[in-house]
């Protein structure tokens, strides 16, 4: 058809298939008259096609500690059990979906043919389309619902309280609770990591200290709203020590991705050694030493917010934090054992290098107890992240701290503000929270 | 001289004018400058567009054609009667009357003038729109109906609902019951005998449903009047210090305080007063094990759910420390006869370290019935 004047389709047509010998001059030709038109769509293909790649070459990725598919814990296990199948059922009914909607697509295309005489209604069809979908929702349903009710149970030795608050978890450990044998012989608070022994039933009560937050560990439970004035619980186990981490889920405000959380488990024995280590008694640091000035200066800066047990000041009275005169939420991290912890700031920023990052995430498990025991290690410490920190946390992380913007919360930040401190401060003061552990 | 479209826009102008001289003068002098700013931009507004409608005469005919003033839409007379001036003089009555009166009346009044006079202008363009009646009616159909109708309903509606909700109100909880229940009875009857005729006219169940619609009205009206029924208001609970750490007394129990199904699935611990006198903490999470102490975060709020199974009123009662000079903090619930249980939430802001007085849960008139709070 040399004469016809070719359409928009017809173009596009041609250059995704190679066009017949005899008419290749023809079609050519008027695919470069009209260049744009040509050369739009087989950009946008382009730009769909590498998206589409990119998004399937994602699922391929090694390090990904987040991944709902590669359960670690006999609740997360449940979850995976039930969503596989599901998957699989909706993806096999997904293909056979678009299958048919491309095929009726492909196969009754407008080429200018007459329209095909219309009807309506077909009992027989419509009978089948809606018994099955029914069926297939029954056979879900049954399994999900006994799932729910099956990890709703609260059963339980080991209570730790998770409160979440703008923007980082606490978590504290009841005094009584008995987590894998191990008694916790005095409340322990702690943030950002919390640590639980492994293969054992730990049961987590939620709650915020602010807005909603939600408390998700992919690998070990599904996630649970930390909503103000409700307690909610959620049932935890890890098979197997290592780390396993987590993000807040329910968009909570400014730094909503920068509020992370991690779960340790430990063996039976390390977790023992763990709990002692945190309700060890305090010791002060050694008099003359860069700590113990260290000391007095956190406790001209820093204790006003953040406790550390057994803190006492010149006149040997305990030095006690009161974070809710200053902080919106009420709370700041204990720092009692911050060197026990391998991350700060919402457990944002590495305390550990990357190479010593890297060791202990990859640990073996029967080897992992050991390393993570060691808390921060001088060669292991990641100096930068803390000082900066120190220096001016909000550069780091945005937590509505500029006094300016203040007026709605009556003085209160959302966060840690800088607190313009000398660098000879910061080093004092790096010097003190070394020995914290 | 003036066409029809000018002199709407210059009598709004004009009303404009006058309304930014009142609001001038009545209203404080920086208080007023928005207003008067408005005003006046809309009094230009309407002006500008009045002179160009009185221009170009309504764009309607040419000022040259012969016998125009006879023959064109704008010359024709009004079909009917209209009850629109009637309505916004009862409106503006109701302004005068709202202005020494009640503000409600005023508000009322307002709402009447605005529809009279967006319905009296509507109608009176409508009217002029062609030289064809019957077109001009269609016209005006079309401009309110979209408007009328769901505003109608709307009024229908709340009309309805307010009257029933004062009804209820008005009446106690067994009267509610036999009142509706026989409205129900009648509503079912009605429905019953209108399905047993073949025809019914179309006037029978309008005027059927006019006197059911007046009726509720009236008594809605009437109900309205009179008030609501007398509601006891029982607090749950209380921080005055000489209440809750005394005894509870039968007078203060809200038996129906604690049935909330959602306050009930997020305790933290479940607090029993035995049938021995004995206090003790179910926790959450740890179900059959009693414990006197119990953990919760510092400045995050908790609820506890009190059982009073003991043999009298009891009360639960928080003493949630001493800080500094301040008084120490007192909150409990209400007296709980047996049996029954209510909540008790409370917030503790600092560590037990910081406080000179213990804080515990207890029941007051039982010695030494306490359960440890640690607030680390």
């Amino acid at each position: 058809m040399p004469n016809e004047r070719p359409c928009r389709g017809s173009l596009v047509r041609v250059e995704v298939v190679a066009p017949p010998s005899g008419e290749s001059g023809i079609g050519w030709r008027a695919a470069a008259s009209l260049d744009s038109v040509f050369v739009k769509p087989s950009r946008r293909r382009r730009v769909a096609a590498a998206a589409a790649l990119g998004l399937l070459l994602a699922g391929c990725a090694k390090n990904a500690p987040q991944d709902t598919f590669d359960p670690a814990g006999s609740n997360a296990r449940s979850i995976d059990n039930l969503q596989r199948p599901v998957f699989y059922v909706a993806g096999v009914v997904g293909i056979i979906v678009f299958a048919v909607v491309g095929y009726a697509m492909w196969k009754f295309k407008d080429r200018g043919q007459d329209i095909p005489e219309q009807s309506h209604g077909n009992p027989k069809l419509e009978i089948a389309l809606t018994i099955l979908p029914a069926i297939i929702l029954a056979a879900i349903c049954v399994p999900t619902v006994s799932q729910v009710f099956s990890l709703d149970k609260k059963d339980n030795n080991c209570v730790i309280n998770v409160t979440g608050q703008q923007w980082w978890w606490e978590y504290d450990y009841a005094k009584g609770s008995e987590c894998g044998g191990v008694v916790i012989p005095e409340s322990i608070v702690t943030s950002g990591e919390l640590v639980i022994p492994a293969n054992t039933d730990v049961l987590l009560r939620i709650t915020s200290r602010d807005v909603i937050h939600s408390f998700w560990i992919p690998r070990l439970n599904g996630k649970r709203d930390a909503v103000p004035g409700r307690l909610h619980t959620l049932r935890m186990q890890a098979d197997k020590p290592g780390i396993y981490t987590g993000q807040c889920t329910e968009f909570c405000g400014l730094s909503h991705s920068r509020m992370r959380q991690a779960a340790v488990a430990l063996n039976t024995a390390d977790f023992q050694t763990w709990v002692t280590n945190q309700t060890e008694a305090y010791a002060s640091p050694e008099a003359g030493s860069a700590a113990a000035v260290g000391q007095s200066t956190f406790i001209a800066q820093c204790s006003r917010c953040h406790q550390v047990n057994g803190l006492q000041d010149g006149d040997g009275k305990p030095v006690l934090a009161e974070p809710d005169l200053y902080v919106l939420s009420g709370a700041a991290p204990n720092l009692t054992n911050l060197l026990t912890r391998t991350a700060i700031a919402g457990w944002t920023f590495d305390l550990l290098t990357t190479t010593c990052r890297e060791t202990l995430w990859n640990a073996p498990p029967d080897e992992f107890g050991a390393l993570y025991l060691k808390g921060i290690t001088a060669e292991c410490f990641n100096e930068a992240n803390l000082r900066e920190w120190i220096r001016n946390a909000p550069a780091m992380k945005p937590m509505y701290t500029d006094p300016k913007n203040l007026g709605s919360t009556g003085g209160k930040t959302r966060g840690m503000p800088a607190l313009g401190l000398t660098e000879a401060q910061i080093d004092q003061i790096i010097a003190y929270l070394l020995e914290r552990k | 001289m003036f066409t029809t479209g000018s002199k709407l826009f210059l009598g709004a102008s004009a009303l404009s004018l006058v309304s930014a001289l009142l609001y001038a003068g009545t209203t404080d002098g920086a208080l007023s400058m928005p207003g008067v700013v408005g005003l006046l931009t809309t009094t230009l507004v309407f002006g500008f567009l009045g002179g160009i409608n009185w221009y170009t005469r309504d764009g309607n005919v040419s000022g040259a054609q012969e016998g125009v003033e006879f023959t064109s839409p704008a010359a024709q007379s009004p079909v009917s009667r209209s009850m629109w001036p009637l309505v916004a003089a009862v409106g503006v009555g109701g302004l005068v009357v709202g202005a020494v009166s009640q503000p409600v009346v005023f508000k009322v009044a307002v709402v009447v003038v605005l529809a009279a006079v967006v319905e009296w202008m509507v109608l009176g363009w409508s009217e002029r729109a062609s030289s064809d009646s019957g077109y001009n009616s269609g016209v005006r159909r079309r401009i309110l109906f979209p408007l009328e109708f769901p505003i109608l309903a709307a009024v229908g509606l709340s009309v309805i609902v307010y009257s029933f909700s004062r009804v209820m109100l008005r009446l106690d909880k067994d009267s509610g019951k036999a009142a509706f229940g026989a409205i129900a009875a009648m509503v079912l009857f009605a429905g019953f005998v209108f399905a047993g005729k073949k025809n019914v006219a179309k006037r029978t169940i309008t005027g059927v449903c006019s006197i059911a619609a007046v009726a509720l009205f009236g008594v809605g009206v009437a109900s309205a009047v009179q008030g609501q029924r007398t509601i006891e208001a029982h607090p749950t609970t209380a921080s005055d210090a000489a209440v809750c750490l005394e005894g509870g007394t039968a007078g203060e129990v809200d038996d129906n305080a604690s049935q909330s199904v959602s306050a009930k699935s997020s305790v933290i611990a479940n607090i029993y007063l035995q049938s021995n006198n004995v206090v003790v903490a179910y926790v959450n999470g740890t179900p059959g094990k009693a414990f006197s102490s119990l953990d919760v975060p510092r400045s995050a709020w908790v609820r506890v759910l009190f059982h009073n199974e003991g043999d009298q009123s009891h009360r639960l009662t928080a003493r949630l420390g001493t800080f500094g000079t301040n008084a120490e903090v007192i909150q409990c619930t209400t007296a709980v006869h047996t049996g029954h249980e209510a909540f008790l939430d409370f917030k503790v802001a600092k560590t037990n370290l910081a406080s000179s007085t213990p804080i515990v849960l207890m029941v007051p008139g039982l010695d030494g019935q306490e359960i440890q709070v640690n607030v680390p």
